[in-house]
């Protein structure tokens, strides 16, 4: 039995496969998402309605850290409380748990922010006072408009 | 008619048959369309034929065996009159029934045509590698001709294309002097028809999901995905011509089935998402093609008799292959698909928040994309829709090209493992082409 032929192929095919694992084959995936419990580098910013961007995505951040779920799967599910309970529940979560990551994580970011002078203290009382006090559905939607509404 | 033009026509008529097993690839999202049924559902139209083509190989074989002639032409009229079917059917049900009942026809043809071939080529093995050729090239150039018909004629076009192209095979057989009833059939070469059924179902693979992937996962145009695809049979009759140059048949499948395994671990690890880097895989596959089914084929057949018999033997194998292929590596990709569907979008929630997009835009970007990917219903959604009413200006743009390389990302990858486990199909092989050479010596 001859075994140049055998060889050659294990060498091409070992070749083509090598090549394409060292031009970065087994990595071409999704980006990974960034752990929401660990604190993401700063970025420096000026216009207002950034900084309350900033503000609202650090409190993404605290509340998906607390359910264990990614910031990037929170803030998909941001468009409902049905969807924001489908995923509670998809971890184990309670409504009340939801609501309650919800309006601390919110009320951290804000102190956070206020204390690094990210934002002034009226903007500061005006989301407090949100997290707080506003029904839960309520409460999303001044999330999901809170850059207009507070620039 | 002189012997040339006959042994083209049959060899036509083999090409058509084994053709089928694949053509309507890249018809499948159109058919989907026109009948408005669920993606497992319109895989039917593939499997019915493979399934029903392998179970009918080895009867039709023994009928063929008789009267090769009459067989020859009971099974081209039943395929093209069911092909003929298949083109005018109203209904999904007809079409899955029209393609069963092609099956048969097609089984009957195929298995035929060895022993019509015999009588024209002179030889057994000169005939056996004529078969195998055909059949190889059928098959491979299936879902080229197929995505050129139905973009530019639409999915019909490749069934009624067939009607006159068959009927035309019959002339090969007028005045064709009918053979003597040859002697009962021996047992069948089963270590080869193993690593035939394990070879098909590896190849299935790089047929059947290469196509899926450029067409569905990377919007190429089904005529250019066509296109892309034809590497692999030039491949296939480049190796074949000088395949005999590289060993005996055992050597043959065994580089073969190695060069598959090859080219489908390649595809399941490539470095991006243009259709540029399936080219050199391709150019794998097609030598592994060229080499290993032929060879195996050959090995099936050599010493035995009747060949229409051990013939039947190697077509059921090759599509029994194919039906494992589809039923065993759809499920894992649909899976795959589902899980990088996912993963594709928290990536590009990511994205978007990250984004230098105003912050008003964020959320409803996302929201947009997320109703695209939904909209989808498990098929590649188009994320482009979502920057529709978007300002022309760089961050949008960039978040666009950022989506879009999240999605090629995820779909490439939920590709991979249906490849890697292919290629283990492929290797697998290696186990009955050593057995098979204890057994037979070509």
């Amino acid at each position: 039995m001859r075994i140049a032929p055998l060889l050659i192929a294990i060498v091409v095919g070992a070749a083509l496969v090598g090549a394409y694992v060292a031009l970065g084959g087994t990595s071409y995936e999704p980006s990974p998402v960034a752990d929401p419990c660990v604190p993401r580098p700063e970025r420096p910013t000026d216009a207002s309605g950034e900084r309350i961007e900033l503000v609202l995505l650090a409190a993404a951040d605290e509340t998906a850290c607390t359910l264990g779920v990614s910031r990037e799967e929170l803030v998909l599910a941001l468009r409902s409380v049905d969807e924001l309970e489908v995923l509670a529940r998809s971890e184990g979560r309670s409504r009340d748990e939801l609501e309650d990551a919800l309006r601390d994580g919110l009320e951290r970011a804000v102190d956070e922010a206020e204390d690094k002078g990210l934002i002034g203290g009226r903007t500061a009382t005006a989301l407090e006072f949100a997290a707080e006090r506003l029904p839960l559905g309520l409460l999303l939607s001044a999330l999901r408009g809170a850059s207009s509404f507070l620039d | 008619m002189g012997v040339g033009s006959r042994r083209g026509l049959v060899g036509l008529g083999i090409g058509l048959a084994l053709a089928d097993s694949s053509v309507v690839t890249l018809a499948l999202p159109d058919i989907l369309r026109r009948f408005d049924v669920e993606i497992p559902t319109v895989a039917w139209v593939l499997t019915s034929y493979n399934l029903v083509l392998a179970l009918a190989a080895v009867p039709a074989a023994y009928a063929a065996r008789r009267h090769p002639t009459v067989a020859f032409a009971v099974g081209t009229l039943v395929f093209a009159g069911a092909s003929l079917v298949c083109g005018l059917a109203p209904s999904f049900a007809l079409l899955v029934g029209g393609r069963c009942v092609q099956a048969v026809g097609g089984a009957l043809l195929v298995c035929a045509a060895l022993d019509l071939l015999t009588e024209l080529e002179g030889t057994d093995a000169r005939a056996v590698r004529t078969w195998a050729a055909a059949g190889v090239l059928g098959a491979a150039l299936g879902p080229a001709v197929g995505g050129i018909l139905t973009e530019t004629l639409g999915w019909e076009s490749i069934f009624l294309t067939q009607v006159p192209l068959a009927l035309a095979t019959l002339v090969a057989v007028r005045r064709l002097p009918a053979r003597p009833v040859p002697e009962p059939p021996g047992r069948p070469d089963l270590s080869a028809n193993l690593a035939l059924l394990l070879v098909s179902g590896a190849l299935t693979a790089a047929l059947f999901l290469l196509v899926l992937l450029l067409v569905d996962g990377w919007r190429v145009a089904p005529a250019a995905a066509g296109l892309i695809v034809t590497v692999m049979p030039l491949a296939a009759i480049a190796m074949s011509s000088q395949a005999n140059r590289v060993g005996g048949s055992a050597v043959r499948a065994a580089a073969g089935a190695i060069l598959v395994a090859g080219g489908l671990c390649a595809l399941g690890v490539l470095p991006g998402s243009g259709w540029g880097w399936t080219l050199v895989p391709q150019l794998l596959l097609g030598a592994g093609l060229g080499l290993a089914l032929s060879a195996l084929t050959e090995r099936a057949l050599a010493g035995r008799s009747p060949q229409a018999v051990h013939g039947g033997w190697t077509i059921a194998a090759r599509h029994a292959g194919v039906v494992v292929g589809l039923l065993l590596l759809t499920p894992i990709f649909t899976t795959a698909l589902d899980r990088n569907e996912d993963r594709a979008l928290r990536a590009g929630a990511a994205a978007v928040l990250d984004s230098d997009i105003p912050p008003l835009d964020k959320l409803a970007v996302a929201q947009d994309v997320l109703a695209a990917v939904r909209a989808a219903d498990g098929e590649v959604p188009d994320v482009r829709g979502a920057f529709d009413d978007k300002p022309d200006e760089p961050a949008y743009t960039t978040l666009e090209e950022r989506l879009v390389s999240e999605l090629d990302r995820a779909v490439t990858a939920a590709f991979s493992r249906p490849f890697l486990l292919a290629a283990g199909l492929a290797l697998l092989a290696l186990v009955p082409i050593a057995l098979s050479r204890r057994q037979v010596s070509v």
